[in-house]
């Protein structure tokens, strides 16, 4: 293996016990005990790949060996999307990068962009700016996140509510598949997924997005970017009532200069000013951080609006610095850690309209339980939240940690009642895949997995089928187990308030 | 108070606890931009110490760890960009400082900390030779020791001993004595500042040197300290009250004198007119070093010299100030891996290229000495100057 792999990435390979270590992991801490139960995170070899001939030549070899390929860019989410479960090789990406040349493209005559998969989304944004454009939407771990990773994942975050999901900003992408083919496919005018299925047909646009590195490696994106804007305003509105943060929220998704709308509960801006960050925020209220972009007078007729808005809801608005701050620090939510350096977290989509019935069930769920929860929260869509909730737990404390993971699952029922989802699946929400898919669909998906990736080569073990103690059943037993022993496990939560 | 290992192991617990492990400090690495192996970039050090630190798992400690600790500039742009605002560059020296204590200091480390025992300086050269790059100046002699001056000049080693750098200080003095400034040098009382030995995790020995160095200066009684060294600058304004406990307090109030790096000063006397420059038809572009831009907040003092110059072009890299990239010279990475080290280098005089510019101008000694060898290796277009050199070359002198 390893000579033949020398063959194709030269000194781009790693075997190092030392190295390999790094590549188990990704932003969230599993206890070693659970990871050693439900996976094999260890790679057998890492290679960093520079152009896609070489991918090619590897996922041909993979098909023929029948080894697992694990596609990595940032590691930056919390899944084990990038993580082997199956070991294998990992596929590094974070060679390929760069940013091509703004052209103008389609009958609208759009400005649009090639970028390697490998190119952090925030460096895309920064060169992009040099010739004067700016990205549609990234991630709020742009630093971090490629762009193959978030078109992997499904792309929503900060400029969402203005662009729409990232599938509406990808005109289309070059990849190589699962049996080593190198291809483009355009995003207009293609043939959905169900109906490239049912005739049997070849690779659509839908086998790329959001199938986190399932069915083919993305390589290059093909996106549609902005002017860079004549004008920007930031503000932040706050509330004692969260049932009228919810209402502006709503309000919000309509108008069409708003570029971000951010979402901090009370806790989560007092656990941040413990630590002495976002002193600008009002204590024991909701804040939102409204990011506008778009042609002058259309931005200041909107802030007055938001004003007048917000005013009528009983809201208050903050000097243009505070909105300022929140917008500068858009990318460090996780300060958090310096008030608690243990975290667990549940992610999920919720419609706007029950984001307040959610935020006060969770209020009172927490209390019940005696956790301190913090939620901040993206508009993603006029009609959709993205929420992430994170309580204070002790990855040093192994039982406790088991425990506290019992009450994600809280969370997500809480989230279900008001017709929420997980955001992602990867390795860990494979057990809610029948709360983010109908079966037909999820049947339809795993089908077409098969289809295009026969040996099941790319990253598998996730985002289709759960592994035996993820299944539905032993999952909720656990986690009713670790639930009722929760109280018992709590040393130390009383301290975190 | 004296650091115990216990302390210095709790704050590197504590700190790396706090790591997200996101990765935003990879893209912007110098090191890792390089290297793109995980365990160099600062989120996978960081890992490795969370084992070791929090976890206690000592069998973690290896050569490979020890080595990937050193290949880091100390450039700070991992503090920067940190999504959970570790601070991260206290924690390199921290983890440094550890190396140390467990008798894991590299090589080239232990011969530097000698050799500044032995010399007090970071060469071989006795440090009664401090002024020996005042021998070509005939114009004027550089007074020494000269009690109630306004402002003390702290050449630095680099400077004082590196010949092909002589140009610097000499131009500093030169300017100096064109704006008519009452000025002093220590001369063969100046002892290194102490930078490299911090970055060699040996603060004990830097603290000596900082309570020497601090002692003279006082002595003489002046308003102003001023060093051309972007590190100096540094380790006298950040880091002196930091070793000598006297963290968050004014440096000027607990020194009884103001620290400005020279370009400051320099800016200073252009706005009282005691400096005129004139003319010059050249494209310029600045890089910032890292111990004076990010790490120390002087970013706008070199930009308004250079603006002060009548028909020279100024032209920014695509990154700068905050976000400026690395020369590859700090964090005594040469004295690790000086490949890795010219590779950093190359990257940046390649950015100054895409500038447009055809001079790269610094405010640091060793930025300007690892840029100007790596844009020479690479036969490029560019010119590598300090600014004092360039500020001195226009300066009207009638």
């Amino acid at each position: 293996m390893e000579v033949f792999l020398k063959e194709i990435f030269g000194s781009r390979i790693t075997t190092d016990p030392f190295e390999l270590e790094q590549y188990t992991k990704d932003i969230a801490y599993i206890p070693p005990i659970l990871v050693r139960l439900l996976a094999k995170p260890w790679p057998r070899a890492v290679v960093q790949a520079e152009e896609p001939r070489e991918i090619a030549s590897l996922m041909q070899w993979a098909c023929q060996s029948r080894i697992p390929v694990t596609v990595r860019g940032g590691g930056s989410s919390a899944y084990f999307n990038a993580v082997p479960v199956q070991a294998g090789i990992v596929l590094d990406m974070n060679r390929m990068q760069g940013v091509g040349v703004v052209h103008m493209t389609g009958k609208a005559e759009e400005a649009a962009v090639w970028v390697q998969a490998g190119t952090t989304w925030y460096d895309a944004d920064e060169r992009l700016r040099r010739q004067g454009y700016t990205l549609r939407s990234y991630p709020t771990s742009a630093p971090a996140a490629t762009v193959g990773g978030w078109i992997s994942l499904g792309g929503l975050g900060i400029g969402s509510i203005r662009y729409g999901p990232l599938r509406e900003q990808i005109l289309g992408v070059r990849a190589v598949t699962a049996g080593g083919e190198i291809v483009q496919v355009d995003n207009p005018g293609l043939k959905s997924e169900a109906e490239a299925s049912s005739e049997g047909g070849g690779l659509c646009f839908d086998d790329f997005f959001g199938m986190e590195g399932t069915r083919a490696v993305i390589t290059e994106a093909h996106l549609k970017v902005r002017p860079l804007p004549e004008k920007e305003a930031h503000l932040v509105v706050f509330f004692r009532d969260v049932e009228a943060t919810g209402r502006l929220m709503q309000g919000l998704g309509q108008i069409s200069s708003v570029f971000n709308v951010h979402f901090s509960s009370p806790a989560f801006v007092a656990a941040l000013q413990k630590k002495g960050y976002a002193p600008e925020l009002p204590q024991g209220h909701h804040c939102l951080a409204v990011d506008l972009a778009g042609r002058q007078s259309e931005v200041e007729q909107a802030v007055e609006a938001i004003q007048r808005q917000a005013q009528s809801l009983g809201g208050e608005g903050l000097a243009t610095e505070a909105g300022e701050a929140e917008w500068s620090s858009r990318f460090k939510a996780l300060r958090l850690k310096q008030t608690w350096p243990s975290l667990q977290a549940a992610e999920l989509l919720l419609p706007v309209e029950h984001f307040a019935a959610f935020e006060e069930a969770l209020t009172k769920l927490a209390n019940q339980k005696h956790t301190v929860v913090v939620t901040y929260a993206h508009l993603v869509s006029p009609q959709t939240v993205l929420i992430m909730t994170l309580f204070p737990s002790d990855e040093l404390n192994t039982l406790r940690y088991l425990g506290d993971l019992s009450f994600i699952s809280r969370i997500y029922a809480v989230g279900k009642l008001f017709g929420g989802k997980p955001y992602v699946v990867g390795l860990w929400n494979t057990s809610y895949l029948s709360d983010i898919y109908p079966p037909k669909e999820l049947k339809r998906r795993w089908e077409r997995k098969q289809k295009l990736d026969q040996q099941n080569i790319l990253n598998p073990g996730k985002a289709y089928q759960a592994p035996l103690f993820l299944s539905r059943l032993v999952f909720k037993l656990g986690m009713g187990f670790l639930g009722a022993m929760r109280p018992l496990l709590s040393a130390g939560r009383k301290k975190d308030a | 108070m004296p650091k115990t290992k216990t302390d210095l192991e709790e704050r590197i617990a504590r700190t790396s606890y706090v790591c997200g492990r996101c990765g935003s400090c990879r893209s912007v690495c110098p090191v890792y931009q390089e290297i793109k192996w995980e365990s160099s970039s600062p989120r996978g050090k960081i890992a490795l110490a969370k084992d070791i630190f929090v976890k206690h798992k000592s069998d973690k400690i290896t050569e490979s760890y020890t080595q990937r600790l050193l290949e880091c500039t100390l450039c700070g742009r991992c503090e920067e960009i940190c999504a959970a605002d570790v601070h991260t560059r206290v924690l390199w020296l921290d983890l440094r400082e550890s190396l140390r204590e467990t008798g894991r200091l590299h090589p080239n480390f232990q011969r530097l900390g000698e050799q500044v025992a032995s010399t007090h300086n970071i060469s071989p050269t006795a440090n009664e030779f401090r002024l020996d790059w005042t021998v070509d100046l005939d114009d004027f002699e550089v007074p020494e020791g000269k009690v109630e001056s306004e402002v003390a000049y702290f050449v630095g080693c680099v400077s004082s001993f590196y010949p092909q750098l002589a140009d610097i200080p000499q131009s500093i003095v030169k300017i100096l004595e064109q704006a008519q400034a009452s000025y002093t040098v220590l001369g063969g009382e100046e002892w290194c500042c102490g930078f490299p030995l911090i970055s060699a995790g040996m603060s004990g020995e830097a603290r000596k040197l900082a309570g020497h160095n601090i002692e003279k200066v006082r002595a003489l009684g002046v308003k102003t300290l001023i060093t051309g060294c972007a590190s100096c600058f540094h380790t006298w304004s950040k880091e002196y009250p930091r070793l000598l406990g006297e963290a968050g307090g004014e440096v000027e109030k607990e020194l009884g004198f103001e620290v400005l790096h020279v370009t400051e000063y320099f800016a200073r006397l252009l706005r009282e007119k005691r400096l005129m420059p004139v003319s010059m038809a050249e494209t310029v572009t600045y890089h910032d070093p890292c111990d004076l831009g990010r790490n120390s907040g002087v970013y706008e003092a070199p930009r308004e010299i250079l603006l002060s110059i009548p028909g020279l072009e100024y032209v920014e890299m695509f990154r700068n100030r905050e976000s400026a990239d690395c020369c590859g010279g700090g964090g005594n990475l040469q004295m690790v891996d000086s490949a890795l080290s010219q590779a950093i280098a190359t990257r940046r005089v390649g950015a100054a290229v895409e500038s447009g510019a055809s001079i790269l101008v610094s405010a640091c000694q060793q930025c300007v000495q690892t840029l100007r060898e790596a844009a020479r290796k690479e036969r490029l277009p560019l010119e590598v100057r300090d600014i004092t050199e360039l500020l001195w070359e226009v300066l009207d002198r009638k």
